[in-house]
């Protein structure tokens, strides 16, 4: 089987807000998909939906070929969830916390202990394993909660925001991490606000924003058509800004305007140095385009007003 | 179809005794504290009421006083345990601590923590009253074979105190709040229904609303069962305990999944 989640026409409503519109989604075994979005975008709540904490409103959703309204609990013990907020219980230590755990699958106890064991190892938690909850760093506890949920040996992987609030040193580690086990394990679900933890992880990505998918694709794919080969990025004044932007409309050029700053996205079929003849500010570059850029564009209109 | 009934059963019935575990794990590691509040209190309680205050009224519907009180302290003092591990501790783990919200990660659905917490709460009520027996016996106030019924009563009681502490939890936005029922209901209660005088002695009007709480009618259950044996009045009682608790339950069931499945 190779859909893994299939989602058709999801839609999730809180008593007063619509907080995912219909939205349709195909993720495939073995592959590291990313739900990305800002802050209020939907994608936590479409993710829960999907590992069976939130209800489904209308439409249609199938995790592991299950239909998630009626057989939540054989899908919950084939998925493995880390959550934003890990939930890690403090009145035990890191060990008894996957003892724990492991007993709510119904885990038999010698398995569990050798399990318990390997994960503690393979997130080297070994030294730490009797340590409460509260004696742990952050990246320890981060750690601890991917541990917890690969005690079942889960086909398929969620997890929320997984580096968020961690430093540099502990984001790379987690990525570098989650790269060995989708390797080993198979498929891995991912939302995060961060672009560069999407590029870096990621073999899909759907960008989400108000409920709805504004588009899924490989991150290259989502680049070149979005953004093209490359971004011209410049500062400039406000009174300058209306002569520049008439220009580049006249050109044809695709643009961003972020506050003071202007993107131009170049297209395959044109030239960036063009651009460089056009405008004269003495803070200009020309780089790359990122997934940032992807989402600065279909989202731009939202976030141009958030930031003004 | 009927062997998936059956195996369903025995999933729920696996994912509660493991809610019951993990809080049976957690009070074999701190039992003292929690022999303390659950056994020495009551202790306090007997000596001072049922010896001190009991040498003064002597005997109540020819009873010496003590043997009148004792049945009432053990269903008291479950109530309170059993209600105060539903509540406080279990605000925790449906706030703060994300107990519940990381346990529905896993196979285990809401109706099994409800299921789980009760029958926990109930555990660990018929516990309180299991040791003030205990050391009771060695003032002879207890025969060994007569209490085993009444600690019966005494769990299906905790667990009806369990199951509104439940409802409690769902309801309340922070710890401050359980005081409402804790001081409106579970008080009064302990000193009206029965516990401390007889419900005759109440005036009629209010007699009879006594009978709508369900503290009056674990009292009268095991006060027959300790003083006089078996009565039918016992079954009686005992059954509008359990339908009270099927009641409660349900509720507390329907809450705390609306809580945890938004």
């Amino acid at each position: 089987m190779k859909t893994v989640v299939e989602a058709k026409g999801l839609v999730k409503q809180f008593a007063d807000k619509l907080v995912v519109e219909g939205i349709n989604l195909e993720i495939h075994r073995g592959e590291c998909f990313g739900i990305l979005g800002p802050n209020g975008a939907g994608k936590t709540t479409t993710m829960k939906m999907m590992y069976c904490s939130s209800l489904v409103s209308s439409g249609e959703l199938y995790v592991l070929g299950l239909n998630v309204k009626k057989n939540h609990r054989e899908i919950k013990a084939r998925i493995g969830v880390i959550p934003q907020e890990d939930g890690l219980d403090v009145d035990f230590t890191a060990k008894e916390n996957l003892l724990i755990y492991s007993s709510y699958y119904n885990i038999d106890k010698q398995v569990a202990a050798r399990r318990v064991d390997e994960l503690l190892r393979l997130v080297r938690l070994e030294e730490d394993k009797d340590k409460f909850i509260h004696e742990l760093s952050g990246g320890m506890r981060r750690r601890l909660a991917i541990a917890r949920g690969m005690i079942n040996q889960p086909e398929l992987l969620f997890l929320d925001e997984p580096t968020a609030g961690l430093d540099p040193q502990a984001r790379v580690w987690i990525w570098e991490f989650l790269r060995k086990i989708k390797a080993e394990m198979g498929t891995l679900i991912i939302t995060t606000h961060y672009m560069e933890e999407a590029e870096q992880l990621c073999d899909r990505i759907a960008l989400m924003d108000h409920g709805k998918v504004l588009s899924v694709g490989t991150p290259k794919e989502l680049i070149a058509k979005y953004i093209g080969k490359e971004v011209v990025e410049f500062e400039c004044s406000q009174k300058d800004l209306n002569y520049y932007l008439n220009r580049l409309r006249e050109l044809g050029y695709k643009y961003q305007v972020i506050g003071r700053m202007v993107n131009i996205y170049i297209l395959p079929e044109q030239e960036g140095k063009k651009v460089f003849d056009l405008i004269s500010s003495p803070r200009m570059t020309i780089r790359r385009p990122t997934l940032n850029d992807v989402f600065l564009s279909l989202a731009g209109q939202y976030l141009h007003e958030e930031f003004m | 179809m009927k062997n998936r009934i059956r195996s369903s059963i025995a999933d729920s019935l696996t994912s509660i005794s493991r809610i019951w575990a993990r809080n049976f794990f957690l009070f074999k590691r701190a039992w003292l504290v929690s022999a303390f509040w659950i056994v020495l209190e009551p202790l306090f309680i007997l000596g001072a009421l049922g010896y001190g205050l009991g040498s003064y009224v002597t005997t109540i519907n020819g009873r010496p006083y003590v043997d009148f009180f004792f049945p009432a302290l053990l269903c008291n003092s479950s109530m309170f345990v059993a209600f105060f591990v539903s509540t406080y501790d279990n605000f925790s783990k449906l706030t703060y601590q994300r107990t519940y919200l990381t346990q529905i990660l896993t196979p285990i659905e809401p109706n099994e923590i409800v299921l789980g917490e009760i029958l926990w709460g109930a555990t660990k009520g018929t516990m309180s009253a299991i040791g003030v027996s205990i050391i009771a016996m060695f003032f002879g106030l207890v025969d060994p074979v007569t209490i085993l019924p009444a600690f019966l009563v005494i769990f299906i009681s905790s667990a009806v105190f369990a199951a509104l502490g439940m409802i409690v939890t769902t309801m309340v936005h922070n710890y401050e709040q359980i005081i409402y029922p804790s001081s409106g209901i579970i008080i009064p209660m302990s000193l009206f229904c029965g516990t401390f005088f007889p419900v005759e002695s109440l005036p009629i009007g209010i007699k009879q609303a006594i009978y709508l709480l369900p503290l009056t009618h674990s009292v009268s259950a095991v006060r027959s069962l300790l003083l006089n044996g078996f009565e039918w009045t016992v079954l009686l009682h005992s059954l509008i305990l359990i339908i009270l608790l099927v009641v409660l339950t349900r509720i507390a069931i329907r809450r705390l999944a609306g809580k945890l499945l938004n």
